[in-house]
C-alpha cells in the first residue's frame, strides 16, 4: 500500500467496521477498513455493486455511525462527535454532491449554490463565488429553481455547491450516475481541476471506468474490504485492473 | 383494490389518527349535546312527576297572556284563583280532600346576612298543606310550619348552608325581611332537593301573605276519593267550573311543566348544536384537505395503478373507501367521546348551581344513531372531491420525475368562489333584514366555502407577505419556511380555511360585544341621569316597601319605582313600563311632548311615545281601550305624550295604574337622585342604609351599573368562547396534520438540508415558522370575514339597541399574537419528527 509522505491527511479512518442490523440477519457491510485521503488528492472509490462503496462514503462523511474503528476529518475524530457538532462539521468542513435530489426545489440555483453559507449565517466568499460559477457556466442560469433546470445542470449547481464554502474534503456518490457522456465530461473535468488547480480534496464513488480515469487514484472495494488500488488511473487501466479482479 | 386501500390505512396510521381525531371532536360534540339533552328531559320529567305525586286534579284560572314583561314571560300565565271557589271545588262529588295553594319566590338569607340566590335554579316558596296527601312535601327532620312565624326548608338547601332545626331564619319574599323560626327541614318527594333549587316553605296563610296572594290562591290541588279516575274527576270538576275555572289531572300539570323546562332546554340543545356544527364544518375542511394531500402523495401510486389498467371508478373506489373505513371506526369513538362530554357538560351545570340528581346518562339510541351517521356521511361527502381528484391522475403521471395533482384552474375556482360568495351574501343580508336565522347560517357557511374557493388565489402573495419579515428575521429557516409556505398554495389555504371559521366567528363576537358594552354605556349615558339603580338578581322578589323607604330620605332628591309588564293593545301584546311620571322626570330625561305628566296616585293614566302617538293618532285626552290579563278590557285615558326614552319604551302607566291591573305588586328596579347640596358619599351611605334592611337588592351607581354590564356580555363572550376553542383546535391540528404530511413528502429535501449543514434546531425552526405563517393566514382571513360579518350584523341589529359600530382592534391584535402562539404549539410535534429524520434514509435514493 503506498502511503501520503509529505502531504498531510484530509480524511482518513481506521480498522473502520459497519455492521448493519444484528443476529441472524447481520451484514457486514465494512471489514476493517483503515485508508486515509491526502489533501489535495482526488480519490475514486470502486467496486461491485453492495461491495459498501455508499457505506464507506457515508461513515468517513460522519452521516452513518460507525460500529467499531475510528474517521478522522483534520484531526478531529468524529466518530465521539454528537450529532449537533457533527452537523456544523458536515457545515463547515464537507462537501456534498449526490447522485440525485441535491437541491431544495424552493431556492433557485445560485441560492442553492451558497446554501451551506447561508445556513451557517455567513457570507459567501464573491470573487470565489463567481470564479465557480462562471467555469460551471451557469451565470444565465442562477434565478431558476431546479425544476427549471436539466439534470447535468442540476449537478453542476450540485458542484458549485460543494466548492462554493471550500470545505476540506468533497464526497461524491456517483455524481455522474445519471447523466449523459458530456454533461458527465464537464463535471468530471471541473472536479479534476479544482483539485489541480486550487488543491480541493475530493473522494468520489463510481461505478464507470471512464469517471475514474479523472482521478488521481482507485481504491477498490470487495465485500467491504480495500482489495486493491491503482495510482495515476486512465480509464483503460481501470477497466484492466476491473477484469483482472475477475468480477 | 380493498386490500391496497387496508394496506394503505394501516401503512399511515398516523394521517388516520389525525384525520380521525377531527371527526371524534365532531361526532362527540354533537351526540354529548344531545345526550345531555336527553338526560336533562329525563331528569326533569322524574322531578315533576314526583312534585306533583301527589296531585290527582288541579283547579286554577284558565291560561292569560303573560303579564310579565322583559323577564322572559312572553308566554302566558294563570291568574290567581279567589279563595271562595275552594268550596265550590269541595262540594263536587268524588272530592275526598281540597286545598288552596299559595306558591311564590322567597331567597333565604345565610348566616352573614347575603341573600342565597344561585345562578342558576330559582328560589321556590310553597304553601305546606294541612292533609299530606295532597303535596308532595315531606317532614324529615321536625315538624310542618304552623302559624306567621314558622318555615321549612329542604333537605339539600339547609346542610348547604349550616341550617338547623330550630333555627332563626331571614326570608325575603314579596316585602320586607322577615324572621321565622325553622321548624322543619323536608324533602320533595324522596329526594333532598329539588335540582338544587332553595324551597321554602310556610304555612297557607303565612304564604298568601308573603306572595300577595291575600284572599286568593295559586291554585287548588284536589285529592279524588277512592274509585273515581283522575280523568273522571277533572272532567267532572271542568263541567261545574268551565270557562272560570279550568281543571287538570296531576300528570298533564307534570308534562306541562316538563314542557315548558324541555323549551329551555331546547335552546341550550340548539345553541350547542350550532357550536357543534361548526365544529363539524371545520372538521369537513380538515378531512378534504388531509384526503386532498394524500391523493397528491399517491399521485404517482395511483398513475402506476392507471396505467396498469385500474379504472377510474376503482381508483376512486380506493379513496372513498379508506374514508369510509376512517369514518365508520371514528364515528364509533367519536359516540363514546360524546357520552364523556355530556358527563363534562353535566360537571358544568352543577358548577353553576343545579344539583342534578344521580340517576346517570340516558343514553337515547338516537342519539347513537345520529352521532354515527353525521360522521360517517360528513367524512364521506369530504372523501368525494379529493377523490374525484384523484380519478383524472393520468398514467403519464407515473413517469414524470416530479409528481403533481392535476389542479382546479384560476378560473373555475374565482367563478365557483364569487358564485358561492354573492349567493352567501344576498341569503345572509336576507336573513339579517328579517327572513330568519336560518337564512343567515345558509349565508355565512356560503361565505366560508366561498373564501375557501378564493383564498388559495391569494394564499401564495399573502403568505408570501407574512412571511417576508420572518425570512428576514430568522434568515435561511425563516425563508425556507417562506417558501414552504407558499410552495403548496392550495394546501396552505385550505388549512387556514379552517382555522378562519373559528376566527371569524370569534372576530364576529368580540365586535358585537364591544358594539353592545359601547351602544349600552352610550344609552345608559343619555337616558338615564339617575345617580342609583336598585335592582334584585330575580326580578321576581322586589320588597315593595323599599321604595317608600327610600322617599323618606332627604339626601334623595327624586325616587321612583319601576316596573315593566306587558298588555294588550287591539290584540297584539305590548311592552309596557310604570314608573311615578313627575319622579321620574326628574331623574330620568322625560320630555313631555304634550299633555301632563299625571300624579303618581292616579289610579287610570297611560302616557304615550311620542312617534308611538302619530302613528296611532292619539293626543293627551284620547281614551285607550288596554287589555290586561289581571283585570281584561280597562279604558285608559292619555294624560301625556313623550320625547323618545329608551329606558321607558313605548308606553308608560303610574304605579298606581300599573298596581290596579297587573297581579305584580311590586316593582322590578328602583331609581333614584342624589339630592343637590349632598355629598356622594354621605347619599350613598344613606341609600346602603336602607338598602341594608333588604338582602335580595344591590345598590350601583352609573358607574357599577355599566361595569355590570359588561360583566354579562364578557360572560357571555367567554361562554361562546370556550365553545369555538373546540372548533379552533380541530383547525389547529388541521394545521399539524399538513405540517406532518408535508414533512413526509419533503423527507429527502429535509435530508439533504440536514447533510449540508442543517441543525436540528434550524430545522425546527423551519417547520415552527412555516406553522406560524399558516396560522396568522388563517387568523388574517378569519378576521377579514369576521369583520365583514360584525359590521353586517351590528347593522342589522341597530334597531335593537345595538347603535354604535366598534371593532376592538386591540383584541383582533391580541388573537393574533395567540395565533402566533398556536402555531408554534401546532408545530412543536412536526417540528420534533422532522429534526430527527434519518438523514440516510432521507438521502438514499428508493
Ligand atoms: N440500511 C441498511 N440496512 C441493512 N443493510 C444495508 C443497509 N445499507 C446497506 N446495506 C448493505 O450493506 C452492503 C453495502 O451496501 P452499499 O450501499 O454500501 O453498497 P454500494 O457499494 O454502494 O452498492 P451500489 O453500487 O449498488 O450503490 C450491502 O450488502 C447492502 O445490502
Ligand atoms: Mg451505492
Amino acid at each position: 500500500m503506498t502511503a501520503p509522505v509529505a502531504t498531510s491527511v484530509a480524511a482518513r479512518a481506521t480498522e473502520l467496521v459497519k455492521v448493519y442490523g444484528h443476529g441472524e440477519t447481520a451484514v457486514q457491510a465494512l471489514d476493517r477498513v483503515s485508508v486515509a485521503f491526502p489533501h489535495g488528492q482526488f480519490s475514486a472509490i470502486m467496486g461491485p455493486s453492495g461491495s459498501g462503496k455508499s457505506t464507506l462514503m457515508h461513515c468517513l462523511a460522519g452521516l452513518d455511525s460507525v460500529t467499531s474503528g475510528q474517521v478522522f476529518i483534520g484531526d478531529t475524530d468524529i466518530t465521539k462527535l454528537h450529532d449537533n457538532d457533527l452537523t456544523l462539521l458536515r457545515r463547515d468542513k464537507v462537501g456534498f454532491i449526490f447522485q440525485a435530489y441535491n437541491l431544495v426545489p424552493t431556492l433557485n440555483a445560485i441560492e442553492n449554490i451558497t446554501l451551506p453559507m447561508a445556513i451557517a449565517g455567513r457570507d459567501p466568499d464573491q470573487q470565489w463565488l463567481d470564479q465557480i460559477i462562471d467555469t460551471m457556466g451557469l451565470r444565465d442560469r442562477l434565478k431558476h429553481r431546479p425544476a427549471e433546470l436539466s439534470g447535468g445542470q442540476q449537478q453542476r449547481v450540485a458542484a458549485a455547491r460543494a466548492l462554493a464554502s471550500r470545505p476540506d474534503i468533497i464526497y461524491a456518490d456517483e455524481p455522474t450516475g445519471n447523466l449523459d457522456s458530456r454533461s458527465s465530461a464537464e463535471i468530471l473535468g471541473f472536479l479534476h481541476r479544482s483539485v489541480r488547480d486550487l488543491g480541493q480534496t475530493i473522494v468520489m464513488v463510481t461505478h464507470d471506468a471512464v469517471a475514474a480515469g479523472y482521478a488521481n487514484r482507485v481504491i477498490f472495494l470487495q465485500d467491504g474490504r480495500i482489495v486493491d488500488e491503482l495510482a495515476d488511473p486512465t480509464a483503460e487501466s481501470v477497466l484492466d485492473r476491473m477484469k483482472a479482479m475477475g468480477a | 383494490m380493498w386490500k391496497a386501500t387496508i394496506r394503505s390505512l394501516m401503512a399511515h396510521k398516523l394521517r388516520l389518527i389525525l384525520t380521525g381525531i377531527a371527526i371524534v371532536l365532531g361526532v362527540g360534540f354533537v351526540t354529548g349535546t344531545l345526550v345531555l339533552s336527553d338526560t336533562l328531559s329525563a331528569t326533569f320529567n322524574n322531578l315533576f312527576r314526583g312534585i306533583t305525586a301527589g296531585i290527582d286534579v288541579q283547579v286554577r284560572s284558565p291560561k292569560t297572556f303573560s303579564e310579565q314583561g322583559n323577564q322572559g314571560g312572553g308566554g302566558t300565565q294563570h291568574l290567581p284563583v279567589p279563595e271562595t271557589v275552594l268550596s265550590d271545588v269541595e262540594r263536587i262529588p268524588g272530592v275526598a280532600a281540597a286545598t288552596g295553594e299559595a306558591v311564590g319566590s322567597a331567597i333565604l338569607i345565610d348566616s352573614k346576612g347575603k341573600a342565597i340566590q344561585p345562578t342558576g335554579p330559582p328560589t321556590l316558596g310553597f304553601s305546606f298543606p294541612d292533609d299530606p296527601r295532597l303535596t308532595s312535601l315531606r317532614v324529615k327532620d321536625g315538624r310542618r310550619p304552623r302559624g306567621p312565624t314558622e318555615v321549612a326548608i329542604d333537605v339539600y338547601t339547609a346542610n348547604k348552608y349550616g341550617f338547623h332545626v330550630g333555627d332563626q331564619v331571614k326570608v325575603v319574599a314579596n316585602g320586607p325581611v322577615q324572621t321565622y323560626t325553622l321548624v322543619a327541614t323536608m324533602r320533595i318527594g324522596t329526594a333532598d332537593s329539588l335540582l338544587g333549587a332553595t324551597v321554602t316553605a310556610f304555612d297557607l296563610p303565612t304564604a298568601q301573605k308573603a306572595f300577595d296572594l291575600v284572599g286568593k290562591y295559586s291554585d287548588i290541588n284536589v285529592k279524588s276519593a277512592g274509585g273515581v279516575a283522575a280523568t273522571q274527576l277533572r272532567d267532572r270538576i271542568n263541567r261545574a267550573l268551565k270557562p272560570r275555572y279550568e281543571a287538570v289531572t296531576g300528570s298533564e300539570l307534570a308534562k306541562e311543566n316538563a314542557n315548558d323546562i324541555q323549551k329551555g332546554i331546547g335552546f341550550i340543545t340548539t345553541f350547542l348544536l350550532v357550536f357543534a356544527g361548526v365544529a363539524l364544518l371545520v372538521g369537513t375542511f380538515l378531512i378534504v384537505n388531509t384526503f386532498n394531500i394524500i391523493v397528491a402523495q399517491r399521485t404517482r401510486e395511483l398513475a402506476l395503478l392507471r396505467a396498469l389498467g385500474a379504472q377510474r371508478r376503482q381508483v376512486m373506489a380506493s379513496v372513498v373507501g379508506e374514508a369510509m373505513i376512517t369514518g365508520a371506526f371514528c364515528s364509533v369513538v367519536g359516540v363514546g367521546f360524546g357520552v364523556l362530554t355530556a358527563i363534562g357538560l353535566q360537571g358544568l351545570f352543577s358548577a353553576i348551581g343545579f344539583k342534578l340528581p344521580a340517576s346517570g346518562l340516558v343514553v337515547q339510541p338516537n342519539s347513537i344513531i345520529v352521532g354515527l351517521v353525521v360522521g360517517f356521511v360528513v367524512t364521506l361527502l369530504s372523501s368525494l372531491l379529493p377523490a374525484r381528484r384523484a380519478t383524472r391522475v393520468a398514467p403519464i403521471e407515473a413517469l414524470r420525475d416530479v409528481a403533481a395533482p392535476p389542479a382546479t384552474s384560476a378560473r373555475s375556482r374565482i367563478i365557483a368562489g364569487a358564485t358561492t360568495g354573492v349567493i352567501g351574501g344576498v341569503a345572509l343580508a336576507a336573513g339579517l333584514l328579517g327572513s330568519g336565522i336560518s337564512l343567515v347560517g345558509t349565508g355565512a357557511l356560503l361565505i366560508f366555502l366561498a373564501v375557501a374557493f378564493l383564498a388559495p388565489l391569494i394564499a401564495k402573495p399573502v403568505a408570501g407577505l407574512i412571511g417576508t419579515p420572518i425570512a428576514r428575521i430568522y434568515k435561511l429557516p425563516g425563508k425556507l419556511a417562506r417558501e414552504n409556505a407558499t410552495r403548496n398554495p392550495r394546501r396552505t389555504a385550505a388549512t387556514a380555511a379552517a382555522l378562519m371559521i373559528g376566527l371569524a366567528l370569534v372576530t364576529l363576537v368580540s365586535i358585537l360585544a364591544a358594539s353592545a358594552q359601547v351602544s349600552t354605556n352610550r344609552a345608559i349615558d343619555r337616558a338615564f341621569t339617575a345617580d342609583y339603580i336598585i335592582t334584585t338578581k330575580q326580578f321576581g322578589n322586589f320588597p315593595a316597601t323599599l321604595a317608600d323607604d327610600l322617599r323618606k330620605l332627604p339626601q334623595l332628591s327624586a325616587v321612583t319605582p319601576f316596573a315593566f309588564g306587558q298588555f294588550k293593545l287591539d290584540g297584539s301584546t305590548k311592552q309596557l313600563s310604570s314608573v311615578d311620571p313627575r319622579e321620574f322626570a326628574k331623574l330620568g330625561n322625560l320630555k313631555v311632548v304634550e299633555g301632563q305628566l299625571p300624579a303618581d296616585t292616579d289610579p287610570a293614566a297611560l302616557l304615550v311615545d311620542a312617534s308611538e302617538a302619530k302613528a296611532k293618532h292619539w293626543h293627551a285626552g284620547t281614551v285607550v281601550a288596554a287589555e290586561f290579563a289581571k283585570t281584561g278590557k280597562v279604558q285608559l285615558p292619555v294624560k301625556a305624550v313623550y320625547a323618545k326614552n329608551q329606558l321607558i319604551g313605548k308606553y308608560l302607566v303610574t304605579d298606581a295604574t300599573f298596581r290596579a291591573n297587573f297581579t305584580q305588586q311590586f316593582a322590578n328596579i328602583v331609581l333614584a337622585k342624589k339630592a343637590p347640596g349632598v355629598s356622594a358619599q354621605v347619599a350613598r351611605a344613606a341609600v346602603d342604609r336602607v338598602a341594608a334592611n333588604y338582602p335580595s337588592v344591590d345598590v350601583k351607581d352609573q358607574t357599577q351599573l355599566k361595569a355590570d354590564q359588561r360583566k354579562q356580555i364578557n360572560q357571555l363572550l367567554s361562554v361562546i368562547f370556550a365553545l369555538l376553542l373546540f372548533s379552533i383546535g380541530i383547525a389547529l391540528i388541521g394545521v399539524v396534520n399538513t405540517l406532518v404530511l408535508s414533512i413526509f413528502e419533503r423527507t429527502r429535501e429535509l435530508g439533504l438540508l440536514r447533510a449540508v449543514g442543517m441543525t436540528r434546531r434550524q430545522i425546527r425552526k423551519m417547520i415552527r415558522w412555516e406553522s406560524v405563517i399558516i396560522a396568522v393566514f388563517g387568523t388574517l382571513l378569519g378576521m377579514a370575514v369576521g369583520i365583514g360579518f360584525g359590521i353586517s350584523l351590528v347593522s342589522a341589529l341597530h334597531s335593537q339597541g345595538i347603535t354604535d359600530l366598534v371593532i376592538p382592534f386591540s383584541y383582533l391584535l391580541g388573537y393574533l399574537v395567540v395565533a402566533v402562539l398556536a402555531g408554534i404549539v401546532a408545530a412543536i410535534w412536526p417540528a420534533r419528527r422532522a429534526a430527527r429524520l434519518d438523514i440516510l434514509q432521507a438521502i438514499s435514493t428508493e
